[in-house]
């Protein structure tokens, strides 16, 4: 997008940003809900361009999704709390269902390149039944006269 | 945010904005300036700020202006507490000595 379409476009992707602040704020646990929308709103207003804010914007729900899964952890003890070694918590705490958030996406991104290669070859496979020709009976030609004019002058 | 003194997932991203903070300790920071020093994305950034103050390395407060009279809303800043600098500047030496050893 050039900068003269981008400030044409600023009141929109602005009025964007805000909803989607406002909406993801909303999608926060209901304790954090007014101070994360106030605090990402005053965020926003650091931001210089349309463009930037939009991105802080989607950042935030996303951040959004993040916050309300690990809200809803800490507010349910686990029966087999993992306790890492040298006072921090690994990776292997974040969960995501039954598996952990890496393998739930490393699953999902298989799942869509399945899904994707299926399709196309389902795709190809009803192309080339359509596109191929039927076998054609093999005719012989009578043989074409060849008549030698003589032209003028030669 | 509850809990103090707690445990904190260690990501290379957490590592960055303890980094951020420890080059100035007493320094209150908000989201947008944690952004700009270190370059992380949004999406990341906050889960982290809240992580970090849930576990109480870090306290956040409002910025203590008049909106109408500053002409912009008010910040939410974060800084380190005394925990949050004891613990992350072990975090930080556990990391050099693995590096050295």
């Amino acid at each position: 997008m050039s900068q003269r379409n981008e400030e044409w476009a600023e009141p929109e992707i602005d009025g964007v940003s805000h909803w989607l602040i406002h909406h993801a704020a909303s999608w926060a646990p209901e304790a954090l809900s007014s101070r994360l929308e106030e605090e990402w709103l005053a965020d926003l207003e650091c931001r210089s361009s349309a463009l930037s804010r939009l991105g802080l914007a989607l950042g935030c729900c996303w951040a959004t999704v993040v916050i309300a899964n690990e809200f809803s952890r800490t507010r349910v003890p686990t029966a087999t709390p993992v306790v890492a070694a040298k006072g921090y918590i690994t990776l292997a705490d974040r969960n995501f269902g039954y598996f952990s958030l890496r393998s739930g996406t490393l699953f999902l991104i298989l799942g869509l390149h399945g899904a994707l290669f299926c399709g196309l070859v389902t795709t190809l496979s009803l192309t080339r039944g359509s596109v191929t020709q039927p076998d054609l009976p093999n005719q012989v030609l009578n043989p074409v006269p060849i008549e030698v004019s003589v032209l003028p002058g030669r | 945010m509850g809990k103090k003194d707690a445990n904190v997932r260690m990501s290379l991203q957490t590592l960055r904005v303890l980094e951020t903070f420890l080059e100035n300790p007493a320094v209150q920071l908000a989201g947008a300036e944690v952004h700009q020093r270190c370059g992380i994305a949004s999406g990341t950034l906050y889960p982290i700020l809240l992580r970090l103050e849930s576990a109480g390395w870090f306290v956040s407060q409002w910025e203590s202006i008049d909106p109408s009279s500053a002409g912009r809303p008010r910040r939410r800043l974060y800084r380190l507490t005394s925990t949050g600098l004891r613990r992350a500047s072990e975090v930080f030496a556990s990391f050099n000595r693995g590096v050295l050893a």
